[in-house]
């Protein structure tokens, strides 16, 4: 008699089924906002609660170090886990709840289904709206679950999701602007202007002081354009002769 | 005697053909200025930003420079043909002051260039860009300049819209990064000026979001501006060099 009555016990000692499915980021489509500073994105948890119809799916947020101490009976909406308590001294709190039609089996081709956890700022402060989604106050790490209560029951929980941890952003004075040094252009362009400079000073300098030397390879000057041709040199000489000899 | 004066002839030739030259570079050189002082990019408020804006300095030298070389063009020309002296030993000094001058201005425009960094952007663009602090005016030319880069070109931020996530900024400070994880010119814009899907933008699904960075768009022009200035300064300083030279031996060979 011993047997069935052990057996009759197991049934009820069971309790919350616990569905292989991980909560992870989403992997597809690539998202340049996966995580920010006060939000991460998940994937909706498409064909996991098909055998509880009647179910309210909640997701549960908590604190890494909070997760094994979660207790699933905690109802939602209560002071123990309203999102206004997190992270202190709420370590874990409850939201996005829905029921399963918003979560249709199959998931249509070419639809992006995400959650994204603390899109919600305008409840955020609302004493009112413990189930706020609202902006995660730290980069964390957190751990979230999807748990589904039917009534105040819990029925089915999925496992943890793996440590998701949120950007830090670093203050605009942590950016160096020292200078990358010089590019190649700049010191071609320097040294060779400084050298033609002091080519064109020296030069300057060489005909000032070597006053009327040599041009174009012979060893004569050449004069004023009113006397330009050799025929008129000449004519010029021949004027001057007879005035001599008179 | 005659090959004397072949000579003579063909370096009056030169020299003439070089001031030709000269004269024609100056004035595309201030044309060229005139055009990158005009500011058709829309970029001077982010270079002024930055407190430094040597690169508009040699534009503005260039100008000038390129009226000189004209005028002293002329001047050469006029020296050469008439053989004359003081002509040419004026045409001599005032070209190697504006020699001085168009080196300064290249010089400038591509140090200037050099520090006009990506690095430089991202961070007057972090502190300045939305900036709602007390009434700064250049912190307004700023921000309609970057949102107009934004619109036209396609683009987010200096790298990426990360680089609104990976810093704090002045936008963040009054915009929260849950409803704004990047400003919302960063969204693809349907005709009303409204984010085509603003959860989309906000999620950054590809398609509903700018995901480049807009440094190319803002260091293309520059660029341009920089080495116009710059090696067609350059090439212009190298001519006059060797018409200057040709000039100096011409005015040591003239008999007074």
């Amino acid at each position: 008699t011993m047997l069935p009555l052990l057996l009759l016990l197991l049934p009820a000692a069971q309790g919350i089924v616990q569905l292989g499915y991980r909560p992870a980021l989403t992997k597809e489509p690539p998202l340049e906002g996966l995580t920010t500073a006060s939000t991460f994105v998940v994937d909706q948890p498409r064909c996991v609660f098909q055998d509880y119809r009647n179910a309210v799916i909640w997701l549960v947020v908590a604190l890494e170090q909070a997760v094994s101490s979660f207790n699933n009976t905690a109802g939602p909406g209560t002071p123990e886990t309203a999102f206004q308590g997190f992270p202190y001294p709420v370590r874990a709190y409850m939201t996005l709840n829905t029921t399963l039609d918003s979560y249709p089996c199959p998931k249509p081709d070419g639809d992006i289904t995400v959650l994204r956890v603390g899109s919600e700022t305008s409840c955020a402060e609302d004493e009112r709206r413990p189930t706020c989604n609202g902006p995660l106050p730290g980069p964390g790490p957190y751990q979230v679950k999807f748990l589904a209560l039917e009534g105040s029951v819990p029925v089915a929980e999925t496992a943890w999701s793996l440590p998701i941890t949120l950007r830090t952003a670093k203050p605009p004075s942590s950016i160096s602007t020292a200078g990358s040094g010089h590019s190649a252009d700049m010191i071609a362009i320097t040294t060779i202007l400084s050298i033609l400079f002091a080519i064109l000073l020296a030069a300057l300098v060489a005909m000032l002081f070597f006053w009327g030397s040599d041009s174009c390879g012979s060893s004569s000057t050449f004069s004023k354009p009113e006397s330009v041709t050799v025929r008129r040199y000449n004519t010029h000489h021949v004027y001057d002769q007879p005035a001599a000899r008179l | 005697m005659a090959k004397s004066d072949d000579c003579v002839h063909i370096l009056q030739g030169l020299l003439v053909f070089g001031n030709v030259v000269i004269g024609m570079c100056g004035i595309a050189l201030t044309a060229e200025c005139i055009y990158f002082v005009s500011n058709p990019h829309g970029l001077y408020p982010l270079v002024k930003a930055t407190e430094n804006s040597d690169i508009n300095a040699a534009a503005w030298i260039g100008i000038f420079v390129g009226l000189a070389l004209f005028a002293l063009s002329i001047l050469g020309i006029i020296g050469v043909i008439k053989a004359s002296r003081t002509l040419l030993m004026l045409y001599i000094i005032l070209m190697l002051i504006t020699f001085a001058f168009e080196m300064a201005s290249c010089i400038t425009a591509v140090t200037h260039r050099d520090s006009l960094t990506p690095e430089l952007f991202l961070k007057q663009m972090l502190e300045r860009y939305q900036n709602s602090g007390p009434g700064n005016n250049s912190d307004n030319e700023v921000t309609k300049t970057w949102d107009e880069l934004m619109l036209q070109n396609h683009c987010c931020g200096v790298q990426g819209p990360s680089d609104w996530q990976e810093y704090t900024s002045a936008f963040r400070l009054t915009h929260s990064d849950a409803d704004y994880p990047w400003p919302w010119n960063c969204c693809i814009l349907d005709a009303q000026g409204l984010p085509l899907n603003l959860d989309g933008c906000k999620l950054g699904v590809p398609g509903y979001y700018n995901s480049n960075g807009c440094y190319n768009a803002v260091s293309g022009p520059l660029n341009t501006h920089a080495w116009g200035v710059a090696w067609f300064g350059f090439a212009i300083l190298c001519w006059t060099f060797c018409v200057l030279l040709g000039t100096m031996f011409y005015w040591s060979g003239i008999d007074y």
